[in-house]
């Protein structure tokens, strides 16, 4: 039931009803439940409803989390510091030109 | 390549990643079991798409024996007490035009109405009733304004759903001939009570929690602070890619080590926020207030619902048609085991009815009918288990 999809707003209709494609040309009429939403903005849509914009920043964000994560456990496993660090940067590295491709 | 695509590339499509992430598990597994003393480090989720995720991509195969991903309660539609599915029939046997989501149609009820076969939303259309699935709220407005019938949507879900409601009912879009039928639900006072049980039951206690990633981007992921702070049980809420899963055990493992369990991680932080939608909760606490609610099979738990407001009972389905709530009566057809599926006690293949009286073509217990029920995921898409032993078979 809490399946969401990202969507990409396609038109603001009212103060309270956007179009949103959700992909291979399904538009679809769903409320906004987010604040300042803008046709061009990438958004998550469940069951109707804008629940929350996705981001590119957040994605930085979300691969930061994991960057330490591997960092962390690294240095749980005996590598130093700079070894540790140096295998989160490599993985965020890689990463990043995903998202700039 | 645009952002949906580059996240599957990141987040679904990245072997190497969910390699390395698995490794990391295995490496770090052994020491945490040892250091705390148990030799299951047991992991809940409480999303039914975080079974999905869990199930359909196999990651219990690639957890180390120490480590055990159960399902709680993350369905919606599995808990939706009998009592309110068997009164919404009613209103539709008896002229109303009723509005559902298409999870919810099929799920069957232990009474039936005036003793004909009319065991869920599903059969009453078979005999003529006006039963209409719908994508989303919205869908029920603009159909309920265009027939002008006495309507009624039936409500269900957690705090995901509840905003498209909400943010309708206040901007005054819901017309004055669709009336609302809450089964609303909150999950946070259900996952507590099944971490709980675990205890009480003298069970292997729950070691941490998965978040549920789209209840927490309205509730925020400071939601789940009372796990860590209260129970010291760590708690990350996660994305729904496999990478967003396998993160997040790493993350338990790695909070378990350091001791260090104060507050929760958020791990899914492209779409959640730690205060979560402030405008969503606030748009909810404006129509719906708490009340205390009914869980299929496991019976009330405080608090642990949502109904309209008082300024909204004209739209009140109950207060409206004077539908009087009962005491709870157990509600789960006979044999039937969805209860302790849904606390994380039972596996779906613990019940005897599993792949034999109860499959996703003829359910019999509501956790075989929504795609987000455990038995559901696991009937499609197979367990460790199932897998282990088919495996064996063919060597």
């Amino acid at each position: 039931m809490c399946w969401a999809v990202p969507a990409k707003v396609v038109a603001i209709d009212t103060d309270v009803i956007a179009e949103v494609d959700l992909g291979g040309g399904t538009i679809k009429k769903v409320a906004i439940g987010v604040d300042n939403v803008k046709p061009g903005d990438y958004v998550m849509v469940h069951a109707g409803v804008i629940i929350e914009k996705l981001s590119k920043e957040g994605v930085i964000e979300n691969l930061k989390f994991i960057a330490e994560e591997i960092q962390r456990t690294e240095e749980i496993m005996g590598k130093s510091e700079e070894e540790a660090k140096k295998a989160a940067d490599e993985f965020f590295k890689e990463a990043m030109k995903i998202l700039e491709s | 390549m645009e952002l949906p695509k580059q996240i599957d590339a990141l987040f679904r499509e990245n072997g190497e990643l969910a390699k390395s992430i698995t490794e990391q598990i295995h490496k770090l597994a052994p020491i945490v079991s040892k250091e705390i003393g148990r030799e299951k480090i047991k992991i809940m989720n409480f999303c039914g798409s975080h079974e999905w995720v869990t199930t359909h991509y196999g990651l219990r195969a690639l957890m180390p024996e120490t480590v055990e991903l159960i399902p709680g309660p993350g369905c919606p539609v599995c808990v939706t007490p009998s009592s309110d599915i068997e009164n919404v029939i009613k209103l539709a046997m008896e002229g109303y035009t009723v509005y559902t989501f298409g999870d919810v149609f099929k799920l069957p009820t232990v009474k039936h109405y005036k003793k004909d076969e009319v065991g869920s939303l599903a059969a009453a259309r078979a005999l003529g009733a006006d039963v209409r699935i719908v994508y989303s709220f919205v869908d029920a407005i603009e159909d309920a304004k265009k027939s002008g019938k006495p309507s009624v949507f039936f409500g269900i879900g957690f705090e995901t759903t509840t905003p498209s409601y909400a943010v309708l009912f206040e901007k005054e879009k819901v017309p004055k001939n669709l009336l609302f039928y809450s089964s609303l639900k909150l999950t946070a006072p259900a996952a507590e009570f099944a971490v709980r049980l675990h205890k009480s039951k003298g069970l292997v206690p729950v070691s941490g929690v998965i978040g549920p990633g789209h209840v927490s981007s309205i509730i925020g992921a400071i939601s789940w602070d009372f796990f860590p702070r209260e129970y010291k049980i760590p708690a990350v809420v996660t994305g729904f890619e496999p990478i967003d899963v396998l993160a997040g055990v790493l993350k338990i493992l790695q909070d378990l080590h350091s001791g260090d369990i104060t507050y929760t991680n958020l791990e899914y932080k492209r779409v959640v926020k730690y205060q979560g939608n402030v405008f969503a909760q606030v748009e909810i606490n404006k129509v719906f207030k708490p009340v205390d609610a009914i869980w299929r099979g496991i019976g009330t738990i405080p608090k642990s619902g949502l109904d309209l407001r008082e300024e909204y009972s004209m739209y009140n389905a109950r207060e409206q048609l004077g539908i009087k709530e009962k005491p709870w009566d157990y509600d789960l057809p006979p044999g039937c085991r969805c209860n302790e599926v849904t606390l994380g006690i039972a596996y779906p293949t613990d019940c005897p009815m599993f792949m034999k009286a109860c499959t996703p073509a003829r359910p019999w217990g509501p956790c075989m009918v929504s795609m987000e029920g455990a038995c559901a995921v696991w009937a499609r898409f197979g367990s460790t288990e199932r897998i282990t032993k088919i495996v064996s078979e063919v060597k």
